[in-house]
């Protein structure tokens, strides 16, 4: 070999060691001064919405480039699979678009590498415009301030199957209303259709937990405790229901997507969902439709669970004004309640809930829907922790399943998930 | 095939009139691409592996750290099981199968090519594709459970068992190769000189006496190399299980293989990248072992 | 081995269908299923192979979701530029393994066996990087330039000239023509069968893959037809008829370009792939 063994490796370690050492170094994160002129050319990224929504956000970006004249957004979409590898390689490579649509979860790590712009320092006068809880979904706890303008909210009712309710002996008129006769119920469903036809779909997930009234974090927010009687109850039922097939058998390895067809196809008796569903059912499903039967989600806290999306600006952004700018107006009253009209999702400014709109019924199941979800939305909770990582969520599924498959006590496998997350949080740094 | 070594016939004759500067500039474009989008990067896993690195935060470095730690993860010894019976699981079938086929082919007669050419689709089509066309063949209500129910037998959880889950992934994984490793064999069997097959009959050799003392001796170093080039896919498998077990990798995790742990504990923005890192090195030393353990097969089995 | 017993020749077919039926079938299940209707039953016991009411519906519903001709063009583009760079770099790399003597050659060797080696999905990030740094990120040229010289194919164009037998190449060389010449002249037009396996596995691997541009690029006008699919399958994972056609058109001209080079091939095989 001509070239010395040597010399070769210390010239991959000169080479590499810049690489490795690279990363985006939160504290160059810029100022949080986002005064001055709005101009500029900025990029705004959103996720999964070009399919249905083009014409929206063209017609949206049309409008404030004509209030802010000197601005041009590019706006660009991300398909649903691979957002948060996409979002990474851009965070680590510094080529995060000015304004992002995030969720919650996908703010903390990037807050704390410094990308996320504090809005509370930036963009404090707007916060009164929104919700209270909305604006507060996007803190961090051990860091003060807040990353991400509120954008949607979503929820929505439970969706049942009223002659699979009736099949089994049940009134389809009298869907559950808590969790006891929700349990009680599946095991009728699976007892009396020989197993046949399962009631949920889902193996209860950290929202499941929040939802049946379990702790999930120490208060100071540095260590999880969902692993307490509550939440050792709630998985324990649930074993109950998989042993009976009441859970569909399944369900350890389901997708949101799974479950919804297997509702669709009429093999599970209860799905959540939206009112965008219903629409679904009505195209894809008609023979279900008739059936259908719509309820309240079921929770033991009183509040319903809903998801939260954001937008967020970039730190290093070299147009912070017009990128602020943006992210306000995209997320403002009424650009959010004409997005609202769009689309089943729910606005989540001040007020806007108050809307006829959101209040008043005309007598379609779309519109029940809507004012249900609407109205239930004015105290309904984030559950999932803003730092419940992706890492997390299948530490906890995995133990879930070893619990229901009996390999596990509910206790141990919640044990076990606790110190898992812990250990991944710490980790996160 | 693969191995680094020239055979001896190109020493034969020595090529001197070459300008000097050349074989660099053939090799340069290949060596450039390999070394600054592959090998460089590369190598920064392998410095990453010694440290804590995570996606957004540069690490510090470890020592044998995110090594130790593996050695106590129930996750990657799950991933080494499910890797290693990927091997056990996929090979034998794809060195055997594929020779069938061959055999199968490898006479003209009328539309065999038709046959040859319709038997390397799988092949050609990405792996996404057939992960979609398989979810859905083997779903709860798809068509192999549909068959399954129409002669009796009942609907069967192909997706949702744990070992079922895996099988069915390898079987994916045999049925994209089929084709791939015939066409190889079809090309060795071309080399086995008819006299020997008809001498054998001459003998009064069956069929299958004939597939192991004529055909099999001669595509042996054949075999070797679909050996080492399936085994090393096979222990890097990622995809199929991946589209099929979902990625939190099938019921409880329990089909996770290495690389799905590679990917899962490395990527997204609160990925540890230095321990996923390490779990990369793993991988890259097995296949490395691997290859080198077929390919010594193979020079024995040559002499 | 002329004669072939009627028997023998009926179990052929037999197993031939057999085998036949295993490898298309699944694509062809597939084709049926895009072509029902919103009306047609797709989870009916017996299946239904045949659509009763073929309908194009579901593909003009795909091309209404996305820009499908666009994303084709684009993976297209892609799919081209990494056959020619993959045929034209591995071509001479392989050459320069298999025929030219110089110092180093062993090492050249090892680092694209070694690379052929490496698990890609640990180093994306790192890839990524690096393209940024040399300002490529959202580029076309940024999603073919990592697998623009695939290691697996250098090994490949490497057996193939290996497998050449010794003798043309010293006529030549007795002739006077260079290395240059007896590249172009001899050595490639004798392994057009193994370009032609180089040229499909590359088109193959641009065309299929999906992670790599949906990192690299973040435009959408620039996306491939994968990132389309994912689109498809994100938005209407419900409908199995949708997500039919979307993988009926992102296989379709992979068999079309196959069927097209099926003659080269599959002498290409047999020459690159086996020892010789």
């Amino acid at each position: 070999m001509p070239v010395s063994r040597r010399a070769l490796v210390a010239a991959a370690v000169c080479l590499v060691l810049p690489l490795s050492a690279c990363g985006s170094g939160g504290d160059d994160g810029g100022s949080t001064d986002a005064s001055g002129k709005v101009e500029g050319d900025i990029t705004f990224q959103t996720w999964n919405l070009r399919a249905n929504f083009k014409p929206y956000f063209e017609g949206l970006i049309a409008d404030f480039e004509k209030k802010y004249p000197g601005t041009q957004v590019k706006w660009v979409d991300q398909p649903a699979e691979g957002y948060a590898d996409k979002i990474s390689a851009d965070a680590a490579g510094g080529t995060l678009p000015d304004v992002v649509n995030v969720s919650p979860d996908l703010v903390a790590p990037l807050a704390k590498a410094g990308l996320a712009l504090d809005l509370d320092k930036a963009a404090g006068q707007y916060k009164k415009e929104y919700l209270e809880g909305a604006w507060a979904s996007h803190r961090i706890p051990g860091m003060t301030g807040t990353y991400a303008f509120p954008w949607y909210l979503n929820t929505g009712p439970l969706f049942y199957n009223k002659s699979l309710f009736k099949k089994a002996g049940l009134d389809p008129d009298q869907p559950p209303r808590t969790y006891d006769e929700l349990f009680a119920d599946a095991l009728r469903i699976a007892r009396n259709s020989d197993g046949e036809v399962s009631t949920l779909a889902n193996v209860p997930t950290v929202e499941d937990f929040g939802r049946y009234g379990v702790e999930l974090m120490n208060p100071a927010g540095t260590a999880f405790a969902f692993n307490d009687t509550k939440g050792v109850q709630l998985l324990t039922k649930y074993k109950e229901l998989y042993d009976a097939k009441a859970l569909d058998p399944q369900a350890l390895t389901a997708t949101p997507e799974s479950s919804g067809k297997k509702f669709l196809t009429e093999a599970v008796a209860m799905n959540p969902g939206s009112a965008l569903d219903l629409g679904n059912f009505k195209k894809q499903a008609p023979s279900l439709y008739k059936n259908i039967g719509i309820t309240d989600q079921i929770t033991s806290t009183g509040h319903v669970n809903m998801y939260v999306m954001g937008v967020m600006v970039n730190a290093q952004s070299k147009r912070k004004p017009a990128a602020v700018a943006f992210a306000h107006y995209v997320t403002d009253a009424a650009h959010q309640m004409s997005f609202a009209k769009q689309v089943a999702i729910f606005p989540s400014t001040a007020g806007s809930l108050d809307d006829p709109y959101f209040t008043k019924e005309d007598g379609t199941d779309e519109t029940r829907v809507r004012v249900a979800a609407a109205k239930s939305l004015k105290n309904a909770v984030n559950y999932t922790p803003v730092l419940f990582s992706e890492q997390m969520k299948t530490a906890l599924r995995n133990e879930v399943a070893k619990a229901l498959q009996g390999k596990e006590s509910p206790k141990e496998a919640l044990d076990n998930a606790v110190k898992a997350c812990d250990t991944l949080l710490r980790q996160q740094g | 095939m693969l191995m680094p070594s020239t055979g001896p016939r190109t020493r034969t004759v020595r090529v001197r009139r070459q300008l000097p500067t050349s074989p660099w500039l053939f090799a340069a474009p290949g060596l450039l691409v390999i070394g600054a989008f592959i090998l460089y990067p590369f190598m920064s896993t392998l410095v990453n592996a010694f440290t804590d690195r995570r996606t957004l935060i540069p690490g510090e470095f470890v020592g044998l750290a995110n090594f130790r730690e593996l050695l106590h993860d129930d996750m990657f010894w799950t991933g080494l099981r499910n890797s290693a019976l990927y091997v056990l699981g996929v090979v034998p079938a794809l060195v055997i199968l594929p020779l069938l086929l061959a055999l199968l082919v490898q006479k003209n007669i009328p539309g065999i090519t038709f046959f040859r050419s319709a038997f390397y689709t799988p092949v050609v089509a990405s792996i996404v594709v057939v992960g979609l066309i398989w979810v859905w063949l083997l779903d709860e209500r798809g068509l192999v459970n549909a068959l399954l129910e129409t002669i009796g037998v009942g609907r069967v959880g192909f997706l949702s068992d744990q070992w079922l889950l895996l099988m069915s992934a390898m079987a994916v994984t045999v049925w994209k190769g089929l084709g791939y490793y015939m066409i190889i064999y079809l090309a060795a069997l071309a080399n086995v000189p008819r006299e020997l097959h008809e001498a054998a009959a001459v003998d009064g050799a069956g069929a299958v006496r004939r597939f192991f003392t004529v055909t099999v001796p001669a595509v042996r170093s054949t075999m070797a190399l679909v050996g080492a080039l399936s085994s090393v896919a096979a222990f890097k498998v990622f995809s199929e299980v991946y589209l099929m077990a979902g990625p939190s990798g099938g019921p409880a995790g329990e089909d996770t293989t290495l690389v799905i742990l590679v990917q899962r504990t490395g990527t997204g923005l609160t990925g540890r990248v230095g321990y996923a890192s390490a779990i990369s090195v793993v991988v890259f030393v097995v296949t490395v072992a691997l290859m080198l353990l077929v390919l010594r097969a193979d020079r024995r089995s040559e002499v | 081995m002329t004669r072939v017993r009627t028997g023998e020749l009926v179990l052929r077919y037999v197993l031939l269908l057999a085998v036949l039926a295993l490898t298309v079938g699944p694509f062809l299940w597939q084709l049926s299923t895009s072509l029902k209707g919103p009306t047609e039953d797709i989870y009916s016991s017996p299946p239904a192979f045949l659509p009763q009411h073929p309908t194009l519906h579901n593909y003009a519903r795909v091309s209404e979701t996305i820009p499908v001709w666009d994303y084709a063009f684009n993976s297209l583009k892609v799919a081209t530029a990494n056959v020619v760079t993959n045929c034209v770099g591995a071509a001479l790399a392989g050459y320069a393994l298999a025929r030219l003597r110089y110092r180093g050659r062993r090492v050249a060797t090892l680092a694209f066996v070694l690379a052929m080696l490496v698990p890609v999905e640990g180093i994306v990030i790192a890839q990524f990087t690096t393209m940024r740094e040399l300002g490529l990120n959202n580029t076309l040229l940024g999603v073919v330039l990592p697998g623009c010289i695939g290691a697996m194919n250098v090994l490949l164009m490497r057996n193939a000239f290996l497998n050449l037998p010794y003798e043309i190449e010293e006529a030549a060389y007795v002739d006077g023509a260079n290395v240059w010449q007896r590249f172009l002249r001899i050595a490639v037009p004798s392994v057009k069968g193994t370009l032609a396996v180089v040229a499909i596995f590359a088109f193959m691997g641009a065309w299929d893959d999906f992670l790599w541009p949906l990192i690299v690029l973040s435009d959408p006008s620039k996306f491939t037809l994968t990132i389309g699919l994912n689109y498809l399958h994100g938005t209407f994972a419900n409908d199995e008829r949708l997500v039919a056609a979307g993988t009926v058109i992102a296989v379709a001209p992979l068999i079309a370009l196959f069927a097209c080079l099926q003659r080269y091939f599959f002498r290409g095989v047999g020459e690159g792939a086996v020892k010789g």
